[in-house]
């Protein structure tokens, strides 16, 4: 008899350590989660220890409910906090790319987590309080309990998240904390009410970790994350491109098909000079076109506009906007413009879109990718922009991203000489983009009743452009290139150009 | 694991994994069963209704027309004929087709993806001497205008896109069609000096202060030393020349094939120095070398063309005799639909039709026919789910494969303003180039579906990997007659010349064939010289 219920107690504090030890990853898991996906690692740390901890108290407090059965229960609870706790990186990584109320889920699995932990000791301590004396009981469990905590402390951040990584070592401790409930359905066997149902469940649970597990390791190899050397937080291909958003310190960083798009420490600096020029030159900015930009990056800034009644947006790729519209971190960036009333965003391609509208614009902010190969480089042709003068209002202002004029004048003046050919005034200036290098743009305007000089309304709290357009028109020596050919469909020489300059980088 | 890339891809890979493994493995047997349709189409020329020719059992016609000027044959030269009596102020004529659809070798088929041609596909710049030409250009909006020098400004969207051209060399694809990377300097020499001599055969003017090669070729000058290159082919031309490369005799195979059908073994050497030589470029400062195409290929030409013939066409009607009665012409044409046969009384008739047929209608015209030659041709459109290929030069308008039998493909849609298309669609041309045509004739007839299938896929295949497997869709178009082979003695011989007489100044002849080479712009001049004529002979009458 004594030598079973040795085994009895000792197969339950061996329980307490794993519980403890597992439950203490969880937290370490969704802290580091948050962090990464979310940014502010100290205020997410916080958080979730305090909520973890407040949701422990709330299952002990629960404890006292549960009279019947309670090794059952306890068996339960093991499987069930092997179950979420294994789940919650898998599920949080799949959840941050379409759920705006993405933190809601993460403080909501990090609570139920904890309250199941929070009930497991109170109830052991239950089962046991009739089986040994008190005053071994409570110093057994708490004793196991806090040395769970320490080796989980102390694995996490050496071998766990080296070897296996967030989602791996989460799955990792749900299969250990399931296997400790398979264990114990089958050493207790005896004691447990209907075991055969409780294994099948334990069993389960197991698998499914597993075949997580095994999904996740079998991925270990890949490493595009390398190209980036930032930590990924999200990747999706859509049919044309592949979007890469990653995440390090303070920097959240987006790439289309690995092109820096922007970076959030200095995007406002881009879109502040793509934007503005033009919307304080235009005649009027009632009527606002963007072409690509499907980040609302530049949305953002033309709303800043009071008098801008429509913003049109088109962005071949829906992917793209929808991540845009819907994303907590994105959201933050662009601050909701994708889903401003005043918005219509249309997902088509921009050339037979531009082709067939019928309305006419007062501004066209063009922020296409850069042409890197012959489908891009017709959005640059100049009977793309003879179709977009098509589209304008007299005096509108046009403005187009123009590639670097410092690694690539000659693609940057190329650009330029075309839309020459079509709008009666055209210029081109250039900003400074910390993590993009010196950047440029084409500026023109169709027709002669306005002048780039001229600054006909502004916004308020800029932090970069100031209203002095011809602060930023001086090209020095080194970013001019003459002898340029006109890009049309038939040559795109601009294509060459492009892939001659970038291409010896 | 050290970064997130992992994760996020092992997210997306658990979704995929969960759903499709737990859910789909009972039905992951039929899956594998359902391989994607693909679907194979025969059709050509209707050669069957033509054939008929050779018996005529066609019914006594039961009614009559009459018409002051009769057309047969809606292809280009017809149609520029038409076009050209609408010029002259001359509405009474008509014209007559045998096929469903007007255009002849400048028609096209369409898809789901896009249109196709099903035939020529291209027209090179125009030189700017040939004014008829850039007035029909302009006309129809393809020239939009002029430029300071006085040259025509093209549409930018209806000049072949780039990339036009790769060549599938050494393993690799590579920019434009001549083979240049990876040749040794003996090679790049001869491609060097080849193309010099192409340059001075192209300014060369013969003794009479004509152009030795031009279009259309009737005004190329008839001096002696460059009219005997007629006499021999363009192989003994290349190895009198002492031209030795192989690189190089394989690009004017290349070319002789892609403009007449015959190779470099038997076409004429002077109509294969034409193919360089006879186009000026000097109708533009931009591209010199640039086409005009259209996803439908020439058929958008003919299609502007057949405006002029709107309510005067007799589509799906054969004529099977044309004579001279009563200083009338009486026609007999069979429709096809109707089942029924009609007689066409003229006052003139102009013969648009290739010699081939001609000699079945009109009586004592089989003995020099027999000189005329057609190369057959094969075209296969395919659309595709994944044009798959190294990757090494972008999909072109034009891609070559060097050494192969067939002359490539087109992309089809190149001249789309899309970004990505979700199905690309080719059109494969080969044409049966050999000694005896009749014979390649047989055998485009007798050969089986399956055969052509996997001619076309054995052939892309060097370039294409998987194209079997990514292809949906294959339809293969036969033409039995594809175009007028231009072989030693052709263009200049006896045969040409009395076949383009007109008879008792009531039967006109106007076809590329009377040409000898095959291409649009003599088409079109075939066919406003012959009205021209016809007018020209009235006024004189009265």
């Amino acid at each position: 008899m004594g030598k079973k219920f040795l085994r009895f107690e000792f197969l339950l504090l061996f329980a307490v350590f794993i519980i403890a030890t597992c439950g203490l990853i969880y937290e370490l898991v969704a802290g580091t989660l948050a962090s990464y996906l979310l940014g502010d690692s100290v205020k997410q740390f916080s958080f979730i220890i305090g909520v973890y901890l407040f949701s422990m108290g709330i299952g002990s407090f629960f404890s006292k409910f549960f009279h019947k059965n309670l090794l059952n229960t306890f068996v339960e609870i093991e499987i069930l906090v092997g179950l979420i706790g294994g789940l919650s990186s898998v599920l949080l990584f799949m959840l941050f790319e379409s759920v705006a109320y993405f933190q809601f889920i993460l403080y909501l699995l990090v609570f139920v987590t904890g309250f199941l932990v929070g009930l497991e000791i109170p109830l052991l301590m239950n089962i046991l309080k009739d089986k040994v004396e008190f005053k071994d009981l409570v110093s057994n469990v708490f004793t196991f309990d806090y040395i769970g905590a320490l080796l989980a402390s102390i694995l996490f951040p050496l071998i766990l998240v080296p070897k296996l990584g967030i989602m791996g070592t989460s799955l990792f401790f749900g299969m250990i904390n399931v296997s400790i409930a398979i264990a114990l359905c089958f050493l207790l066997n005896k004691e447990l009410k209907r075991s055969y149902f409780l294994k099948a469940k334990a069993i389960f649970s197991f698998v499914v970790l597993l075949t997580v597990f095994l999904f996740s390791d079998s991925i270990l190899s890949y490493s595009e994350g390398k190209l980036y050397g930032e930590n990924i937080i999200y990747t999706n291909s859509t049919p044309y491109q592949r979007i890469v958003l990653t995440h390090n310190k303070s920097d959240y960083r987006l790439y289309l098909n690995n092109n820096l798009q922007f970076s959030s420490a200095d995007e406002y600096r881009y879109h502040e000079a793509l934007v503005h020029p033009a919307m304080s030159i235009a005649k009027s900015v009632k009527h606002v076109l963007v072409l690509g930009g499907g980040d609302g990056l530049a949305v953002r800034e033309i709303l800043k506009y009071k008098q801008v009644e429509k913003v049109t947006l088109v962005d071949l790729d829906e992917g793209m906007t929808k991540l845009f519209k819907t994303n907590k971190v994105l959201t933050d960036f662009n601050k909701g413009s994708l889903n401003n009333p005043k918005v219509t965003v249309i997902n088509t391609d921009a050339y037979i879109w531009a082709k067939t509208c019928t309305e006419k614009f007062d501004v066209a902010i063009i922020d296409f990718p850069d042409p890197s190969n012959y489908s891009l480089g017709k959005l640059y042709s100049l009977n793309f922009y003879q179709t977009l003068k098509n589209i304008l209002q007299p005096d509108a202002a046009v403005v187009i991203q123009t590639t670097s004029p410092y690694f690539a004048p000659k693609s940057f003046w190329c650009i330029n000489k075309t839309v020459m050919q079509v709008f009666p005034q055209v210029d081109a200036y250039h900003a400074y983009v910390p993590s993009f290098g010196e950047w440029g743009y084409t500026i023109a305007i169709n027709g002669f009743g306005s002048t780039f000089n001229q600054v006909n309304r502004k916004a308020d709290k800029l932090k970069f452009y100031n209203y002095q357009f011809d602060r930023f028109n001086y090209f020095t020596t080194d970013m001019i290139s003459n002898e340029i050919e006109i890009n049309r469909l038939d040559n795109q020489i601009l294509v060459r150009y492009f892939d001659e300059e970038w291409g010896k980088l | 694991m050290k970064n997130g890339e992992s994760y996020s891809k092992s997210r997306r890979n658990f979704v995929k994994g969960i759903t499709a493994g737990l859910l789909l493995i009972p039905f992951l047997q039929f899956c594998s069963d359902k391989v994607v349709q693909f679907i194979f189409r025969l059709s050509g020329t209707n050669h069957l209704l033509g054939h008929r020719l050779w018996i005529k059992d066609f019914p006594k016609p039961s009614s009559q027309i009459q018409i002051p000027y009769l057309i047969v044959g809606g292809g280009i030269s017809g149609l520029s004929a038409a076009r050209q009596f609408q010029k002259k102020g001359i509405l009474d004529f008509l014209v007559v087709e045998l096929e469903s659809h007007l255009g002849g070798n400048s028609s096209n088929g369409e898809n789901q993806y896009s249109k196709f041609p099903l035939g020529a596909h291209y027209l090179p710049l125009p030189n700017f001497k040939d004014k008829e030409l850039l007035q029909f250009l302009e006309e129809e909006k393809i020239i939009i205008g002029y430029d300071s020098k006085g040259l025509p400004v093209f549409d930018e969207l209806q000049l072949s896109f780039a990339p036009d051209e790769r060549l599938f060399y050494k393993n690799t694809w590579q920019d434009g069609v001549v083979p240049k990377e990876g040749n040794s300097r003996e090679q790049d020499v001869e491609f060097q000096r080849f193309f010099k001599l192409m340059d001075s055969f192209r300014q060369g003017k013969g003794h009479d202060g004509k152009y030795y090669f031009d279009i259309p070729l009737q005004l190329s000058s008839d001096d002696v030393a460059i009219r005997a290159l007629d006499k021999i082919t363009m192989k003994e031309w290349f190895e009198s020349n002492n031209f030795k490369v192989e690189p190089l005799f394989n690009y004017i195979d290349y070319c002789c094939k892609d403009d007449f059908g015959l190779g470099i073994e038997y076409v004429s050497a002077w109509a294969g120095i034409h193919y360089f030589a006879a186009r000026k470029q000097d109708a533009t400062s931009n591209k010199i070398d640039s086409v005009l195409t259209w996803p439908e290929g020439n058929a958008r030409l003919a299609s502007h063309l057949k405006k002029y013939t709107d309510q005067k066409t007799l589509k799906n009607h054969i004529i099977y005799e044309v004579k001279v009665e009563n200083s009338k012409v009486v026609a007999k044409a069979f429709d096809d639909v109707k089942k029924i046969s009609v007689e066409i009384i003229a006052d003139k008739v102009i013969m648009a039709t290739p010699q081939f047929v001609n000699q079945y209608i009109i009586k004592d015209r089989k003995e020099f026919t027999k000189e005329f030659h057609y190369t057959p041709w094969l075209l296969a459109t395919l659309t595709v789910t994944d044009l798959a290929d190294n990757d090494s030069f972008p999909l072109s308008w034009d891609n070559v494969i060097y050494d192969a039998k067939g002359l490539g493909y087109v992309y089809d849609q190149h001249q789309s303003l899309n970004q990505i298309q979700s199905k690309q669609v080719i059109t494969y041309y080969h044409s049966f180039s050999s000694s005896d045509l009749k014979k390649s004739r047989k055998e485009l007839y007798k050969k089986k579906e399956d055969h052509w299938k996997q001619f076309v896929f054995d052939d892309l295949k060097v370039a294409h990997p998987d194209i079997e497997e990514c292809t949906e869709q294959m339809e293969v178009f036969l033409l039995g007659h594809g175009m007028v082979s231009p072989a030693p003695g052709f263009i200049f011989g006896e045969a040409k010349k009395q076949a383009s007489k007109s008879i008792e100044n009531r039967i006109y002849f106007a076809h590329t064939d009377l040409s000898g080479i095959s291409i649009f712009e003599e088409a079109f001049h075939q066919g406003i010289n012959i009205v021209n004529q016809i007018l020209d002979e009235t006024t004189l009458d009265s």
